[in-house]
């Protein structure tokens, strides 16, 4: 098959096709690590847990790697198998965790949002985000991970860049209203946030 | 978010709520650990591989030793079929010639002797049969 030279990751496509797949790999994991790793924690909320999604997809990637077909490109497999695994670890986790309702309540009542530190705007911020729905979170916080690219967190979680921009908009209107309830609508307040 | 992506609705508010995220939601970077993790999974995954590959070679060749001897089976069958067709139709031939031979020569005793012969080689055929099937190998071992 004829690689573009102007395709992205041609030099791991030309290194493919010359089945030198250790140094093919090593150039893959070197691009997309931290990439993963940010797709793992924007999906399952734990950084242990990411940690352990991002390794089996690297390992599953090593195991596929010669048998890639380019039906898709690169970024979109690799983003498509570690897809799959956060999926299959967040099933793992619905399978392992049976809490009981009052154990569910106590959690609950742990994270209530009222016993942050109001002083602190960062984790304020975290927390709100923590409870924005699931779908909404997931794109906030990869977008801001990746440095603010709406093309790119579409790529990484294979939406159009439309719904997207829809659910970037819808999360931020969520938290703008949750800080407005709080009193916290002053802007001068935070441009102080640290990270 | 990137100036080009604020819609022309964009408030103060907004830009410092971004500008606040940002500040808020850096990205996560993986433990110092997670490479020596990845390295053995990935040494223990190539292990894994080889013995799959492994496996896959001892099942290839199980199957075409199967495929080999079912092969050799059906054309041990098929000469055994033709031999008999043929060695009926040699026989009849035989008697058809030998009859009025053995009919002038040996009178109203010739149909006695005709059975009596055909008796005897087939007997000798049977016990050459039985004594060759014995030392044949036997199948299963060739597995």
């Amino acid at each position: 098959m004829e690689i573009d030279p102007a395709a992205p990751d041609n030099d791991i496509l030309v290194l493919l096709q010359g089945c030198e797949l250790e140094h093919a790999f090593a150039l893959l994991f070197e691009r997309y690590e931290g990439k993963v790793y940010r797709l793992c924690c924007s999906m399952l909320r734990d950084a242990t847990q990411a940690e352990d999604a991002a390794q089996e997809s690297w390992v599953r990637v090593s195991t596929a790697l010669a048998s890639y077909d380019r039906r898709a490109s690169l970024s979109t497999w690799i983003y498509a198998i570690t897809r799959n695994r956060c999926l299959t670890a967040i099933e793992r986790r619905r399978y392992l965790v049976s809490m009981s309702t009052a154990d569910i309540e106590a959690e609950i009542t742990a994270l209530e949002v009222g016993q942050v530190d109001p002083e602190d705007l960062s984790a304020l911020l975290r927390e709100l985000v923590e409870f924005l729905p699931e779908r909404y979170r997931r794109v906030l916080t990869l977008f801001y991970y990746e440095d603010r690219s709406v093309s790119e967190v579409a790529k990484m979680l294979a939406m159009p860049e439309g719904t997207v921009k829809t659910l970037l908009y819808r999360a931020r209107a969520a938290l703008g209203e949750q800080l407005r309830r709080r009193g916290l609508d002053d802007p001068s307040a935070w441009w102080d946030v640290q990270p | 978010m990137k100036p080009e992506e604020l819609s022309t609705q964009t408030t103060s508010f907004d830009t410092a709520l971004d500008a606040a995220l940002a500040r808020a939601l850096p990205p996560p970077v993986p433990t110092a650990e997670f490479r020596v993790r990845l390295r053995a999974a990935l040494a223990r995954a190539g292990d894994h591989e080889s013995m799959e590959s492994r496996r896959g070679r001892l099942e290839r060749e199980r199957r075409e030793g199967l495929a080999e001897l079912e092969n050799g089976y059906l054309q041990l069958r098929r000469r055994t079929l033709g031999t008999l067709i043929g060695g009926a139709f040699a026989a009849g031939a035989g008697v058809a010639l030998l009859f009025p031979w053995l009919k002038a020569t040996l009178g109203e005793h010739s149909m006695l002797a005709l059975a009596g012969l055909g008796g005897v080689v087939g007997l000798v055929i049977g016990v050459s049969a039985c004594l060759g099937r014995s030392v044949l190998d036997d199948p299963i071992a060739r597995l």
